[in-house]
């Protein structure tokens, strides 16, 4: 275990990343240190958290910076970072449409934009501007709402005419000749893109300088669950006692579910059924070109969203596939339909050719918002419902979800995402601001 | 492109037709409870199996049938004929407003 010995060596304090340090190791060729442990197996923790993405690194991490609770497991099936938090297209914005989405969206842009100090790491994050098209009068109705809202809770958000549409994306067709003429944005400053790999291993790294153990490849088989009234004794009125994986039983009071994507059938585990459906929903990026495109531009009618990364790259992405599926494989017809939507936008760019294409999963909410906090089975916290949306709001759900299990009570600013929301009928109808619009 | 089994069409592209969802039944609105009704509107097994689903026909016989998909792998199996038993239901011409039939 080298890396452990490391981590002794240096005392369990962080190394800590600087221009200093990195001119030391080019100029002697001097190797990295592995910035996280292999960690031995334990059967015991205070909290197992399933999935080791953006949301499960950064509860462990506030878990273990705001609370004090360091005993603490993240179980991934593959590695980290490689669900949906290796897979969205890294665009950051808290231009929501309900009071209660704003506020918890504009909490997470906060910490994204004070992460790489928070983390000592390079996350790259480029404030550069959110543009959403509107192509219909119905789009440009709803983006004056969406304005008004974001300004009630002061945040930058307006709606603009084509002109100024024009001035930040100069690539932009802003005429009368498409089928979707451009017809006005809502811009949103302070959205931009991030290095979203950065995200999970500042995380991960955080979390691990901490004591919290991660344990990848190690696939959760069963919750285990006593004393609830479905069956095996799971579901309601049941308390958690651990979880079985495929390396062995691991013993913890608390279970945080955080798989997104996967989120209903580890929720099955524990006799928890949820109001999920899985879809994919397919990226792709082009070659790398100089850059030409200074904002990141959503069309909701088109159902694609672009960015242009530093390196030059087009980084496109759609709306969710129309069938649930855990498959993740691509279409050509995707490809298809998500060029021509592009070339309707940006006429210029017929001449570029894709790199690659892939798809990650969201699992679909009826009413586009979250599920977090407590479940009916006690010790069984859930983080999930995440949609297209889960990465931008990775920092803000690592740090309630913390202050949840930490005090066992529901923090306000995810108080309107609980669970039993769907049989009161007290749902947060995001749709407008989430469909597409990333 | 996926190519779905329609029991009068035959295999046609996924654009040609719609997936409703999950089959399941729908209980009685007058003497269903609110969690009942909530968990018929919302909650879903979401199986990464086989699972039975309602599609519609859209560009083509347009009818609403019954098929078996496994979502991990989008296989189909069993395709359903005019008529026929499908899966744990069986296909039927639900009435005008209720998409989502009754299983049988």
């Amino acid at each position: 275990m080298t890396a452990a010995r490391d981590l002794l060596k240096r005392g369990n304090k962080p190394a800590r990343y600087s221009a200093a340090t990195l001119a030391k190791h080019g100029l002697t060729g001097e190797i990295w240190p592995r910035v996280w442990r292999e960690p031995e197996w334990k059967s015991t923790y205070d909290v197992v958290i399933i999935g080791g993405g953006v949301h499960g690194l950064a509860t462990a991490y506030y878990l273990a910076t705001n609370h004090g609770i360091t005993n603490v497991a993240v179980v991934d099936k593959g590695y980290l970072g490689g669900g949906g938090s290796g897979r969205n297209t890294a665009i950051v914005r808290s231009n929501y449409l309900t009071p209660e989405g704003v506020a918890f969206y504009d909490r997470s842009l906060t910490l994204y934009n004070s992460m790489a100090a928070d983390l000592n790491i390079n996350v790259m994050f480029s404030e550069r501007g959110h543009m959403t098209l509107a192509h219909t009068d119905g789009a440009l109705r709803t983006m004056h709402w969406r304005a008004e809202v974001n300004k009630l809770q002061g945040i930058d958000s307006s709606v603009i005419g084509p002109e100024d549409v024009k001035k930040n994306a100069p690539s932009l067709d802003i005429s009368s000749h498409p089928r979707y003429p451009i017809l006005g944005a809502l811009f949103h400053p302070p959205g931009g893109i991030i290095r979203h790999d950065a995200v999970v291993w500042g995380y991960a790294r955080g979390a691990d300088h901490h004591g919290v153990d991660m344990h990848q490849k190690t696939e959760v088989l069963d919750i285990l669950v006593e004393g609830g009234e479905g069956p095996e004794g799971k579901g309601r009125g049941g308390k958690v006692k651990g979880v079985r994986t495929s390396r062995g039983d691991i013993h913890a009071p608390i279970v945080v579910n955080c798989t997104a994507g996967w989120g209903s059938l580890i929720s099955n585990m524990a006799g928890v059924k949820l109001p999920l459906t899985t879809h994919p929903l397919e990226a792709a990026v082009t070659e790398p070109v100089k850059v030409f495109l200074p904002t990141v531009v959503v069309s909701g009618s088109l159902h694609v969203y672009v960015s242009q990364t530093d390196r030059g790259e087009l980084v496109f992405g759609a709306s969710v596939d129309p069938l649930n599926t855990y498959s993740m494989r691509g279409s050509l017809a995707f490809t298809e339909e998500l060029a021509g939507h592009i070339l309707e936008l940006m006429p210029g760019i017929g001449k570029m050719r894709l790199l690659r294409q892939w798809a990650g999963l969201c699992d679909m909410t009826p009413d586009y918002s979250p599920i977090m906090g407590f479940t009916p089975v006690e010790g069984h916290f859930t983080d999930v419902g995440w949609g297209t949306y889960g990465f931008k709001a990775g920092p803000v759900s690592g740090e309630t979800m913390a202050e949840c299990i930490a005090t066992q009570r529901t923090p306000k600013l995810i108080a309107p995402f609980n669970l039993e929301r769907f049989s009161t009928g007290e749902l947060v109808g995001e749709k407008g601001a989430a469909a597409v619009g990333h | 492109m996926l190519l779905v089994p329609c029991p009068n069409c035959g295999p046609r592209n996924q654009s040609d037709l719609r997936l409703v969802g999950e089959s399941i039944s729908r209980p009685d609105p007058n003497t269903a409870s609110r969690e009942e009704w909530g968990a018929y509107l919302y909650l879903r097994e979401n199986v990464a199996d086989w699972q039975t689903e309602t599609w519609y026909c859209r560009a083509g016989c347009r009818t609403y049938f019954k098929a078996e998909r496994n979502t991990a792998t989008n296989e189909f199996r069993n395709p359903p004929m005019p008529g026929d038993k499908v899966g744990s239901g069986t296909y039927i011409t639900p009435s005008v407003g209720q998409p989502q039939g009754e299983q049988s």
